[in-house]
Protein backbone atom coordinates (compact mmCIF):
# COMPACT_ATOMS: atom_id res chain seq x y z
CA UNK A 1 0.00 0.00 0.00
CA UNK A 2 1.08 3.32 -1.00
CA UNK A 3 2.34 5.51 2.34
CA UNK A 4 0.06 8.02 0.99
CA UNK A 5 -3.25 6.32 1.03
CA UNK A 6 -1.97 5.04 4.17
CA UNK A 7 -1.53 8.04 5.65
CA UNK A 8 -4.99 8.89 4.63
CA UNK A 9 -6.88 6.02 5.45
CA UNK A 10 -5.67 6.62 9.46
CA UNK A 11 -5.62 9.82 9.42
CA UNK A 12 -9.00 10.05 9.04
CA UNK A 13 -9.90 6.96 10.90
CA UNK A 14 -7.85 9.06 13.95
CA UNK A 15 -9.69 12.31 13.74
CA UNK A 16 -13.13 10.49 13.77
CA UNK A 17 -11.85 8.80 16.77
CA UNK A 18 -10.72 12.49 18.03
CA UNK A 19 -14.00 13.78 17.46
CA UNK A 20 -15.88 11.06 19.25
CA UNK A 21 -13.70 11.63 22.01
CA UNK A 22 -14.97 15.32 22.29
CA UNK A 23 -18.45 14.35 22.40
CA UNK A 24 -17.58 11.84 25.15
CA UNK A 25 -15.66 14.48 27.15
CA UNK A 26 -18.40 16.74 26.48
CA UNK A 27 -21.48 14.76 27.78
CA UNK A 28 -18.47 12.62 30.40
CA UNK A 29 -21.01 11.58 33.68
CA UNK A 30 -17.91 10.17 35.63
CA UNK A 31 -14.50 11.27 35.62
CA UNK A 32 -13.06 7.98 33.87
CA UNK A 33 -15.08 9.05 30.73
CA UNK A 34 -13.85 12.81 30.68
CA UNK A 35 -10.21 11.70 31.16
CA UNK A 36 -10.62 9.40 28.28
CA UNK A 37 -12.64 11.37 26.11
CA UNK A 38 -10.22 14.63 26.31
CA UNK A 39 -7.21 12.08 25.90
CA UNK A 40 -8.81 10.60 23.17
CA UNK A 41 -8.86 13.68 21.40
CA UNK A 42 -5.70 14.87 22.35
CA UNK A 43 -4.07 11.63 21.06
CA UNK A 44 -6.07 12.43 17.94
CA UNK A 45 -4.86 15.84 17.14
CA UNK A 46 -1.51 15.04 18.25
CA UNK A 47 -1.27 11.36 15.77
CA UNK A 48 -2.42 13.27 12.97
CA UNK A 49 0.31 16.23 13.46
CA UNK A 50 2.73 13.34 13.05
CA UNK A 51 1.64 12.15 10.55
CA UNK A 52 1.61 15.68 8.56
CA UNK A 53 4.96 16.17 9.78
CA UNK A 54 6.30 12.87 8.11
CA UNK A 55 4.52 13.84 4.78
CA UNK A 56 6.77 16.65 4.69
CA UNK A 57 9.38 15.13 5.73
CA UNK A 58 9.30 12.62 2.88
CA UNK A 59 8.94 15.69 0.90
CA UNK A 60 11.70 17.26 2.14
CA UNK A 61 13.98 13.83 1.73
CA UNK A 62 13.21 13.42 -1.87
CA UNK A 63 13.95 17.17 -2.51
CA UNK A 64 16.98 16.68 -1.48
CA UNK A 65 17.79 13.68 -3.53
CA UNK A 66 16.94 15.43 -6.56
CA UNK A 67 13.80 13.59 -7.15
CA UNK A 68 10.66 14.88 -8.40
CA UNK A 69 8.53 16.02 -5.63
CA UNK B 1 13.01 -20.39 3.78
CA UNK B 2 16.44 -19.48 2.87
CA UNK B 3 16.32 -17.29 5.93
CA UNK B 4 14.36 -19.12 8.26
CA UNK B 5 16.67 -20.54 10.19
CA UNK B 6 16.15 -23.29 9.18
CA UNK B 7 19.26 -23.16 10.56
CA UNK B 8 21.88 -20.50 9.37
CA UNK B 9 23.34 -18.59 11.82
CA UNK B 10 23.47 -15.20 11.10
CA UNK B 11 26.08 -12.72 11.69
CA UNK B 12 24.76 -10.41 13.93
CA UNK B 13 24.84 -7.16 11.15
CA UNK B 14 23.89 -8.92 8.26
CA UNK B 15 20.25 -8.84 8.27
CA UNK B 16 20.08 -5.70 9.09
CA UNK B 17 21.22 -3.84 6.14
CA UNK B 18 18.72 -5.20 4.45
CA UNK B 19 16.06 -4.90 6.56
CA UNK B 20 16.80 -1.03 7.19
CA UNK B 21 15.98 -1.10 3.05
CA UNK B 22 13.21 -3.24 2.81
CA UNK B 23 11.37 -3.59 5.94
CA UNK B 24 9.35 -1.67 8.84
CA UNK B 25 12.00 -2.26 11.67
CA UNK B 26 10.75 1.04 13.18
CA UNK B 27 7.81 -0.37 14.56
CA UNK B 28 9.57 -3.35 16.08
CA UNK B 29 12.01 -1.06 17.75
CA UNK B 30 9.49 1.10 19.03
CA UNK B 31 7.58 -2.30 20.69
CA UNK B 32 10.65 -3.58 21.97
CA UNK B 33 11.66 -0.05 23.84
CA UNK B 34 7.87 -0.35 25.30
CA UNK B 35 8.31 -4.09 26.36
CA UNK B 36 11.12 -3.21 28.54
CA UNK B 37 9.64 -0.33 30.03
CA UNK B 38 6.66 -1.82 30.83
CA UNK B 39 8.49 -4.79 31.91
CA UNK B 40 10.21 -3.13 34.12
CA UNK B 41 6.45 -1.01 35.54
CA UNK B 42 4.56 -4.51 35.98
CA UNK B 43 7.65 -5.77 38.18
CA UNK B 44 8.16 -2.72 40.08
CA UNK B 45 3.92 -2.86 41.04
CA UNK B 46 4.58 -6.61 41.69
CA UNK B 47 6.94 -6.06 44.24
CA UNK B 48 4.83 -2.97 45.82
CA UNK B 49 1.80 -5.81 45.75
CA UNK B 50 4.18 -8.21 47.26
CA UNK B 51 4.93 -5.76 50.10
CA UNK B 52 1.30 -5.01 50.51
CA UNK B 53 0.47 -9.00 51.29
CA UNK B 54 3.29 -9.14 53.63
CA UNK B 55 2.61 -5.49 55.53
CA UNK B 56 -0.95 -3.78 54.90
CA UNK B 57 0.97 -0.31 55.95
CA UNK B 58 2.13 -0.23 52.49
CA UNK B 59 -1.61 0.56 50.81
CA UNK B 60 -0.77 4.02 52.11
CA UNK B 61 -4.35 4.32 53.26
CA UNK B 62 -5.57 6.24 50.00
CA UNK B 63 -7.98 4.52 47.42
CA UNK B 64 -5.42 4.66 44.73
CA UNK B 65 -2.98 2.73 46.18
CA UNK B 66 -4.80 -0.06 47.72
CA UNK B 67 -4.58 -3.24 46.84
CA UNK B 68 -7.58 -4.29 45.01
CA UNK B 69 -6.95 -0.88 42.40
CA UNK B 70 -2.91 -1.79 41.87
CA UNK B 71 -3.66 -5.80 41.95
CA UNK B 72 -5.43 -5.01 37.70
CA UNK B 73 -2.54 -2.60 37.16
CA UNK B 74 0.18 -4.57 37.50
CA UNK B 75 -1.34 -7.92 35.94
CA UNK B 76 -2.28 -5.71 32.45
CA UNK B 77 0.96 -4.32 32.72
CA UNK B 78 2.47 -8.06 33.22
CA UNK B 79 0.14 -9.50 30.12
CA UNK B 80 -0.57 -6.94 28.19
CA UNK B 81 1.97 -4.22 28.12
CA UNK B 82 5.12 -5.94 28.69
CA UNK B 83 4.02 -9.38 26.85
CA UNK B 84 1.45 -7.48 24.23
CA UNK B 85 4.60 -5.65 23.50
CA UNK B 86 7.25 -7.95 22.97
CA UNK B 87 4.73 -10.23 21.18
CA UNK B 88 3.94 -6.71 18.34
CA UNK B 89 7.42 -6.67 18.44
CA UNK B 90 8.42 -10.32 17.82
CA UNK B 91 5.13 -10.97 15.33
CA UNK B 92 6.33 -7.89 13.27
CA UNK B 93 9.56 -8.92 12.69
CA UNK B 94 9.19 -12.37 11.88
CA UNK B 95 6.18 -11.74 9.94
CA UNK B 96 8.38 -9.31 7.61
CA UNK B 97 11.72 -11.67 7.24
CA UNK B 98 9.73 -15.21 7.13
CA UNK B 99 7.40 -13.61 4.08
CA UNK B 100 10.24 -11.43 2.67
CA UNK B 101 7.93 -8.86 2.70
CA UNK B 102 7.56 -4.79 4.62
CA UNK B 103 4.49 -4.59 6.63
CA UNK B 104 1.07 -4.32 5.17
CA UNK B 105 -1.03 -1.14 5.49
CA UNK B 106 2.34 1.73 5.83
CA UNK B 107 4.32 3.78 8.59
CA UNK B 108 0.73 5.26 9.43
CA UNK B 109 -0.91 1.81 10.37
CA UNK B 110 2.44 1.00 12.14
CA UNK B 111 2.47 3.87 13.94
CA UNK B 112 -1.00 3.54 14.76
CA UNK B 113 -0.81 0.49 16.29
CA UNK B 114 1.64 0.99 18.22
CA UNK B 115 0.69 4.41 20.04
CA UNK B 116 -2.93 3.37 20.02
CA UNK B 117 -2.00 0.08 22.00
CA UNK B 118 0.23 2.50 24.34
CA UNK B 119 -2.52 5.20 24.70
CA UNK B 120 -5.03 1.83 25.24
CA UNK B 121 -2.62 0.31 27.99
CA UNK B 122 -1.89 4.29 29.68
CA UNK B 123 -5.88 4.77 29.49
CA UNK B 124 -6.96 1.27 31.14
CA UNK B 125 -4.54 1.51 33.89
CA UNK B 126 -5.79 4.93 35.10
CA UNK B 127 -9.61 4.14 34.63
CA UNK B 128 -8.38 1.14 37.22
CA UNK B 129 -6.55 3.51 39.51
CA UNK B 130 -9.58 5.81 40.14
CA UNK B 131 -11.13 2.61 40.77
CA UNK B 132 -13.50 1.98 37.14
CA UNK B 133 -13.70 -1.71 35.80
CA UNK B 134 -15.92 -4.62 34.97
CA UNK B 135 -14.71 -6.53 37.68
CA UNK B 136 -13.90 -9.50 35.13
CA UNK B 137 -10.04 -10.89 35.64
CA UNK B 138 -7.77 -10.06 32.52
CA UNK B 139 -11.08 -7.86 30.97
CA UNK B 140 -11.38 -5.37 33.37
CA UNK B 141 -11.23 -2.61 31.17
CA UNK B 142 -14.89 -1.29 30.65
CA UNK B 143 -16.95 -0.91 27.48
CA UNK B 144 -15.25 2.35 25.44
CA UNK B 145 -11.83 1.17 26.40
CA UNK B 146 -13.10 -2.51 24.96
CA UNK B 147 -14.07 -0.73 21.47
CA UNK B 148 -10.91 1.32 21.33
CA UNK B 149 -8.74 -2.35 21.98
CA UNK B 150 -10.97 -3.96 19.28
CA UNK B 151 -9.92 -1.34 16.58
CA UNK B 152 -6.30 -1.42 17.78
CA UNK B 153 -6.52 -5.40 17.36
CA UNK B 154 -8.24 -5.51 14.09
CA UNK B 155 -5.58 -2.75 12.37
CA UNK B 156 -3.29 -5.42 13.91
CA UNK B 157 -4.56 -8.11 12.45
CA UNK B 158 -4.76 -5.89 9.05
CA UNK B 159 -0.86 -5.48 9.47
CA UNK B 160 -0.06 -9.19 9.95
CA UNK B 161 -2.29 -10.72 7.49
CA UNK B 162 -2.01 -8.23 5.13
CA UNK B 163 1.83 -9.04 5.40
CA UNK B 164 1.13 -12.47 4.79
CA UNK B 165 -0.77 -12.28 2.02
CA UNK B 166 2.04 -9.70 0.18
CA UNK B 167 4.65 -12.76 1.49
CA UNK B 168 6.88 -13.83 -1.83
CA UNK B 169 7.84 -16.74 0.37
CA UNK B 170 5.22 -19.49 -0.85
CA UNK B 171 5.44 -21.20 2.48
CA UNK B 172 3.91 -19.64 5.81
CA UNK B 173 6.41 -20.69 8.84
CA UNK B 174 5.22 -22.50 11.40
CA UNK B 175 5.95 -19.28 13.80
CA UNK B 176 3.35 -17.09 11.87
CA UNK B 177 0.76 -19.83 12.11
CA UNK B 178 0.84 -19.40 15.91
CA UNK B 179 0.81 -15.84 15.48
CA UNK B 180 -2.44 -16.02 13.28
CA UNK B 181 -3.96 -18.36 15.82
CA UNK B 182 -3.32 -15.74 18.89
CA UNK B 183 -4.45 -12.23 16.72
CA UNK B 184 -7.84 -14.38 15.48
CA UNK B 185 -9.14 -15.82 19.08
CA UNK B 186 -7.70 -13.19 21.38
CA UNK B 187 -9.98 -11.01 18.87
CA UNK B 188 -12.82 -13.80 19.23
CA UNK B 189 -12.69 -13.94 22.95
CA UNK B 190 -12.53 -9.91 23.29
CA UNK B 191 -15.50 -9.66 21.73
CA UNK B 192 -17.53 -13.00 23.16
CA UNK B 193 -16.26 -11.89 26.81
CA UNK B 194 -17.27 -8.16 26.75
CA UNK B 195 -20.67 -7.62 25.34
CA UNK B 196 -22.11 -5.79 27.65
CA UNK B 197 -24.83 -2.80 27.40
CA UNK B 198 -23.23 0.64 28.70
CA UNK B 199 -25.16 2.59 31.22
CA UNK B 200 -24.79 5.74 28.92
CA UNK B 201 -22.68 6.79 26.19
CA UNK B 202 -21.32 9.48 28.60
CA UNK B 203 -20.79 6.53 31.84
CA UNK B 204 -17.76 3.91 31.85
CA UNK B 205 -20.28 1.65 33.25
CA UNK B 206 -21.69 -1.47 32.18
CA UNK B 207 -23.64 -4.56 32.12
CA UNK B 208 -22.59 -7.82 30.97
CA UNK B 209 -24.99 -9.50 29.24
CA UNK B 210 -24.38 -12.90 30.85
CA UNK B 211 -25.35 -13.49 34.49
CA UNK B 212 -24.75 -15.70 37.02
CA UNK B 213 -22.99 -18.53 35.88
CA UNK B 214 -22.85 -18.25 32.50
CA UNK B 215 -20.89 -14.87 33.28
CA UNK B 216 -18.83 -17.41 35.13
CA UNK B 217 -18.41 -19.84 32.41
CA UNK B 218 -18.14 -17.49 29.58
CA UNK B 219 -15.24 -15.11 31.76
CA UNK B 220 -13.24 -18.31 32.32
CA UNK B 221 -13.52 -19.48 28.42
CA UNK B 222 -12.36 -15.65 27.73
CA UNK B 223 -9.90 -16.13 31.06
CA UNK B 224 -7.97 -19.33 30.19
CA UNK B 225 -7.90 -19.05 26.56
CA UNK B 226 -6.24 -15.89 27.31
CA UNK B 227 -3.38 -17.77 29.14
CA UNK B 228 -3.56 -20.20 25.71
CA UNK B 229 -3.55 -18.52 22.91
CA UNK B 230 -1.88 -14.76 24.43
CA UNK B 231 0.62 -16.23 26.73
CA UNK B 232 0.88 -19.37 25.60
CA UNK B 233 0.20 -19.61 21.89
CA UNK B 234 1.61 -16.46 20.90
CA UNK B 235 5.17 -17.17 22.70
CA UNK B 236 5.60 -20.54 21.12
CA UNK B 237 5.59 -18.57 17.79
CA UNK B 238 8.44 -16.32 19.53
CA UNK B 239 10.14 -20.14 20.31
CA UNK B 240 9.92 -21.46 16.93
CA UNK B 241 11.64 -18.32 15.13
CA UNK B 242 14.43 -17.11 17.62
CA UNK B 243 15.87 -20.29 19.16
CA UNK B 244 16.58 -22.35 15.32
CA UNK B 245 18.16 -18.48 15.38
CA UNK B 246 20.37 -18.41 18.12
CA UNK B 247 20.96 -22.01 18.04
CA UNK B 248 22.10 -21.92 14.52
CA UNK B 249 20.22 -25.04 14.15
CA UNK B 250 16.77 -26.07 11.86
CA UNK B 251 13.47 -26.87 14.69
CA UNK B 252 14.27 -30.12 15.49
CA UNK B 253 11.03 -31.37 13.66
CA UNK B 254 8.87 -29.13 11.47
CA UNK B 255 6.33 -31.75 11.45
CA UNK B 256 5.89 -31.40 15.31
CA UNK B 257 5.64 -28.20 15.37
CA UNK B 258 2.65 -28.20 13.00
CA UNK B 259 0.85 -31.55 15.24
CA UNK B 260 1.82 -29.74 17.92
CA UNK B 261 -0.16 -26.36 16.26
CA UNK B 262 -3.10 -27.92 15.26
CA UNK B 263 -3.09 -29.91 18.62
CA UNK B 264 -2.65 -27.00 20.85
CA UNK B 265 -5.58 -24.69 19.01
CA UNK B 266 -7.60 -27.37 19.23
CA UNK B 267 -7.14 -28.36 22.78
CA UNK B 268 -6.73 -25.55 24.66
CA UNK B 269 -10.30 -23.65 23.85
CA UNK B 270 -12.27 -26.25 25.95
CA UNK B 271 -10.21 -26.18 28.67
CA UNK B 272 -11.18 -23.16 30.60
CA UNK B 273 -14.24 -24.66 33.15
CA UNK B 274 -11.59 -26.12 35.07
CA UNK B 275 -11.25 -22.81 36.91
CA UNK B 276 -14.60 -23.17 37.97
CA UNK B 277 -14.38 -26.91 39.80
CA UNK B 278 -17.24 -27.29 42.65
CA UNK B 279 -19.31 -24.36 41.59
CA UNK B 280 -22.97 -23.77 40.22
CA UNK B 281 -21.35 -25.01 36.55
CA UNK B 282 -22.97 -28.28 35.28
CA UNK B 283 -20.54 -31.37 36.73
CA UNK B 284 -20.42 -32.67 33.32
CA UNK B 285 -19.03 -29.06 32.17
CA UNK B 286 -16.37 -28.87 34.86
CA UNK B 287 -14.99 -32.79 34.24
CA UNK B 288 -14.61 -31.90 30.66
CA UNK B 289 -12.29 -29.48 31.11
CA UNK B 290 -10.39 -31.70 33.18
CA UNK B 291 -10.03 -34.27 30.48
CA UNK B 292 -9.30 -31.30 27.90
CA UNK B 293 -6.66 -29.87 30.04
CA UNK B 294 -4.95 -33.55 30.80
CA UNK B 295 -5.26 -34.53 27.24
CA UNK B 296 -3.58 -30.84 26.56
CA UNK B 297 -0.08 -32.15 28.17
CA UNK B 298 0.40 -34.19 24.89
CA UNK B 299 0.76 -31.17 22.68
CA UNK B 300 2.51 -28.95 25.32
CA UNK B 301 5.04 -31.42 25.88
CA UNK B 302 5.41 -32.58 22.34
CA UNK B 303 6.33 -28.40 21.84
CA UNK B 304 8.88 -28.51 24.72
CA UNK B 305 10.25 -31.42 23.40
CA UNK B 306 10.59 -29.97 20.00
CA UNK B 307 12.27 -26.28 21.36
CA UNK B 308 14.35 -28.10 23.35
CA UNK B 309 15.77 -31.13 20.59
CA UNK B 310 16.35 -28.22 18.26
CA UNK B 311 19.62 -27.64 20.56
CA UNK B 312 20.76 -31.48 19.15
CA UNK B 313 24.26 -30.31 18.47
CA UNK B 314 24.27 -26.52 19.95
CA UNK B 315 24.21 -27.30 23.84
CA UNK B 316 27.35 -26.00 24.29
CA UNK B 317 26.26 -22.57 23.18
CA UNK B 318 24.31 -22.79 26.38
CA UNK B 319 27.95 -21.67 27.74
CA UNK B 320 28.52 -19.31 24.94
CA UNK B 321 25.36 -17.14 24.69
CA UNK B 322 23.17 -16.59 27.38
CA UNK B 323 20.39 -14.75 25.81
CA UNK B 324 19.77 -18.60 24.54
CA UNK B 325 20.02 -19.52 27.86
CA UNK B 326 17.06 -17.70 29.06
CA UNK B 327 15.29 -19.13 25.68
CA UNK B 328 15.76 -22.86 26.89
CA UNK B 329 15.42 -22.19 30.54
CA UNK B 330 12.22 -20.86 29.26
CA UNK B 331 11.24 -23.87 27.43
CA UNK B 332 11.87 -25.55 30.70
CA UNK B 333 9.35 -23.60 32.47
CA UNK B 334 7.27 -23.61 29.76
CA UNK B 335 7.00 -28.10 30.44
CA UNK B 336 7.19 -27.42 33.94
CA UNK B 337 4.36 -25.09 34.18
CA UNK B 338 2.14 -27.50 31.56
CA UNK B 339 2.32 -29.76 33.59
CA UNK B 340 1.26 -28.29 36.95
CA UNK B 341 -1.50 -26.92 35.09
CA UNK B 342 -3.41 -29.75 34.22
CA UNK B 343 -1.88 -31.69 37.33
CA UNK B 344 -4.00 -28.84 39.09
CA UNK B 345 -6.89 -29.18 37.29
CA UNK B 346 -7.56 -32.98 38.21
CA UNK B 347 -10.92 -32.38 40.63
CA UNK B 348 -9.04 -33.90 43.59
CA UNK B 349 -5.48 -31.90 43.43
CA UNK B 350 -7.76 -28.41 42.31
CA UNK B 351 -9.97 -29.56 46.08
CA UNK B 352 -6.75 -28.66 47.95
CA UNK B 353 -4.75 -26.17 45.12
CA UNK B 354 -7.95 -24.20 44.21
CA UNK B 355 -8.15 -20.44 45.76
CA UNK B 356 -4.68 -20.74 47.48
CA UNK B 357 -1.50 -19.18 46.72
CA UNK B 358 -0.48 -22.80 44.38
CA UNK B 359 -2.22 -21.26 41.60
CA UNK B 360 -0.63 -17.65 42.56
CA UNK B 361 3.03 -19.88 42.49
CA UNK B 362 1.63 -21.42 39.18
CA UNK B 363 0.92 -18.17 37.33
CA UNK B 364 4.34 -16.46 38.16
CA UNK B 365 6.18 -19.92 37.06
CA UNK B 366 4.30 -19.60 33.72
CA UNK B 367 4.45 -16.07 33.54
CA UNK B 368 7.90 -15.08 34.82
CA UNK B 369 10.06 -18.40 33.98
CA UNK B 370 8.31 -18.76 30.08
CA UNK B 371 6.75 -15.80 29.10
CA UNK B 372 9.11 -13.52 30.59
CA UNK B 373 12.56 -15.48 29.72
CA UNK B 374 11.44 -16.20 26.28
CA UNK B 375 11.07 -12.31 25.53
CA UNK B 376 14.03 -11.89 27.46
CA UNK B 377 15.97 -14.19 25.40
CA UNK B 378 14.15 -12.78 22.15
CA UNK B 379 14.92 -9.20 23.47
CA UNK B 380 18.34 -9.91 23.86
CA UNK B 381 19.23 -11.62 20.19
CA UNK B 382 16.84 -8.06 18.90
CA UNK B 383 18.26 -5.42 20.26
CA UNK B 384 22.07 -5.80 18.64
CA UNK B 385 20.17 -6.60 15.02
CA UNK B 386 17.88 -3.86 15.34
CA UNK B 387 20.14 -1.33 16.18
CA UNK B 388 22.88 -2.63 14.32
CA UNK B 389 25.33 -3.15 16.64
CA UNK B 390 28.09 -5.98 16.46
CA UNK B 391 27.19 -8.03 20.45
CA UNK B 392 25.13 -7.11 23.18
CA UNK B 393 27.52 -4.52 25.13
CA UNK B 394 28.01 -7.44 28.09
CA UNK B 395 27.55 -11.28 27.96
CA UNK B 396 28.26 -10.78 32.11
CA UNK B 397 25.57 -8.97 32.31
CA UNK B 398 23.59 -10.88 30.83
CA UNK B 399 25.09 -14.14 32.97
CA UNK B 400 23.95 -12.10 35.72
CA UNK B 401 20.76 -11.43 34.66
CA UNK B 402 19.89 -14.88 34.43
CA UNK B 403 20.84 -16.13 38.00
CA UNK B 404 19.63 -13.33 39.73
CA UNK B 405 16.14 -14.00 37.94
CA UNK B 406 16.14 -17.40 38.35
CA UNK B 407 17.16 -17.04 41.64
CA UNK B 408 13.85 -14.90 42.23
CA UNK B 409 11.63 -17.15 40.10
CA UNK B 410 12.66 -20.07 42.80
CA UNK B 411 12.48 -18.11 45.73
CA UNK B 412 8.64 -17.04 44.22
CA UNK B 413 7.55 -20.25 43.18
CA UNK B 414 8.51 -22.01 46.02
CA UNK B 415 7.24 -19.87 48.24
CA UNK B 416 4.10 -20.01 47.18
CA UNK B 417 3.93 -23.93 46.65
CA UNK B 418 4.36 -23.86 50.60
CA UNK B 419 1.94 -21.57 51.64
CA UNK B 420 -0.66 -22.73 48.58
CA UNK B 421 -0.66 -26.47 50.43
CA UNK B 422 -0.31 -24.83 54.03
CA UNK B 423 -3.50 -22.66 53.40
CA UNK B 424 -5.62 -25.70 51.50
CA UNK B 425 -4.22 -27.81 54.39
CA UNK B 426 -5.76 -25.51 57.38
CA UNK B 427 -8.76 -24.63 55.37
CA UNK B 428 -9.97 -28.43 55.68
CA UNK B 429 -8.31 -29.23 58.62
CA UNK B 430 -11.06 -30.15 61.38
CA UNK B 431 -11.13 -31.19 64.81
CA UNK B 432 -12.26 -34.70 66.24
CA UNK B 433 -15.65 -32.88 67.06
CA UNK B 434 -15.91 -31.59 63.41
CA UNK B 435 -15.23 -28.07 63.76
CA UNK B 436 -12.91 -26.20 61.62
CA UNK B 437 -9.13 -26.48 63.42
CA UNK B 438 -8.65 -22.96 62.32
CA UNK B 439 -10.05 -19.78 61.49
CA UNK B 440 -9.52 -18.25 58.26
CA UNK B 441 -7.51 -15.21 59.94
CA UNK B 442 -4.91 -17.72 61.37
CA UNK B 443 -4.60 -18.86 57.46
CA UNK B 444 -3.72 -15.49 57.14
CA UNK B 445 -0.89 -15.26 59.54
CA UNK B 446 0.28 -18.51 58.45
CA UNK B 447 1.53 -17.13 55.50
CA UNK B 448 3.53 -13.91 56.49
CA UNK B 449 6.98 -15.19 56.26
CA UNK B 450 6.31 -17.14 52.74
CA UNK B 451 5.27 -13.49 51.84
CA UNK B 452 8.24 -12.24 52.88
CA UNK B 453 9.98 -14.58 50.59
CA UNK B 454 7.32 -13.88 47.64
CA UNK B 455 8.29 -10.24 48.17
CA UNK B 456 12.70 -10.96 48.30
CA UNK B 457 11.78 -13.20 44.71
CA UNK B 458 9.76 -10.98 43.43
CA UNK B 459 12.87 -7.59 44.21
CA UNK B 460 15.79 -10.34 42.64
CA UNK B 461 13.24 -10.64 39.19
CA UNK B 462 13.22 -6.73 38.98
CA UNK B 463 17.10 -6.28 39.65
CA UNK B 464 17.18 -8.85 36.87
CA UNK B 465 15.06 -6.51 34.67
CA UNK B 466 17.07 -3.40 35.52
CA UNK B 467 20.39 -4.94 34.82
CA UNK B 468 18.86 -5.77 31.25
CA UNK B 469 17.64 -2.31 30.90
CA UNK B 470 21.27 -1.09 31.54
CA UNK B 471 22.71 -4.16 29.06
CA UNK B 472 20.42 -2.73 26.31
CA UNK B 473 21.02 1.16 26.10
CA UNK B 474 24.53 0.42 26.64
CA UNK B 475 24.36 -2.26 23.34
CA UNK B 476 23.05 0.82 21.75
CA UNK B 477 25.19 3.79 22.70
CA UNK B 478 28.54 2.03 24.07
CA UNK B 479 31.39 3.03 21.06
CA UNK B 480 31.98 -1.06 21.56
CA UNK B 481 29.16 -2.62 20.37
CA UNK B 482 29.63 -0.71 17.13
CA UNK B 483 29.99 -2.28 13.90
CA UNK B 484 33.59 -2.13 12.51
CA UNK B 485 33.75 -1.16 8.90
CA UNK B 486 35.02 -4.16 6.97
CA UNK B 487 38.14 -2.43 5.57
CA UNK B 488 39.01 -1.77 8.70
CA UNK B 489 38.20 -5.33 10.51
CA UNK B 490 40.46 -6.75 7.39
CA UNK B 491 43.11 -4.31 8.18
CA UNK B 492 43.03 -5.62 11.47
CA UNK B 493 42.92 -9.13 11.06
CA UNK B 494 46.24 -8.47 8.59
Amino acid sequence: MHEQTSDLVVGLLVLILGLVGLVMASGALDHAMYVFGLSLAGFAVVFDMGLVKRYFDRQDAARQEGGHV
Amino acid sequence: MSDLAIGAAFPVARPVARAAEAYNMDVVKKFTIAAMFWAVVALLLGVVLALQLAWPVFNLGLEWTAFGRLRPVHTSAAIFAFGGSALFATSFYIVQRTCHARLFGGEALANFIFWGYQFFIVMAALSYVMGFSQGQEYAEPEWHLDIFLTIIWVSYGVAFIGTIFLRKEPHIYVANWFFLAFIITVAVLHLGNNVALPASFFEAKSYSVYSGVQNAMIQWWYGHNAVGFFLTAAFLGMMYYFIPKQAGRPVYSYRLSVVHFWSLIFMYIWAGPHHLHYTALPDWAQTLGMVFSIILWMPSWGGMINGLMTLSGAWDKLRTDPGLRFSVTAVGFYGMSTFEGPMMSIKVVNGLAHYTDWVVGHVHSGALGWVAFISFGAIYYLVPVLWNRSRLYSAKLVAWHYWVATLGIVLYITSMWVAGIMQGLMWRAYDKFGFLQYSFAESVNAMHPYYVIRMMGGVLFLAGALMMVFNLIMTVRSASTAVQPARETAAAGA
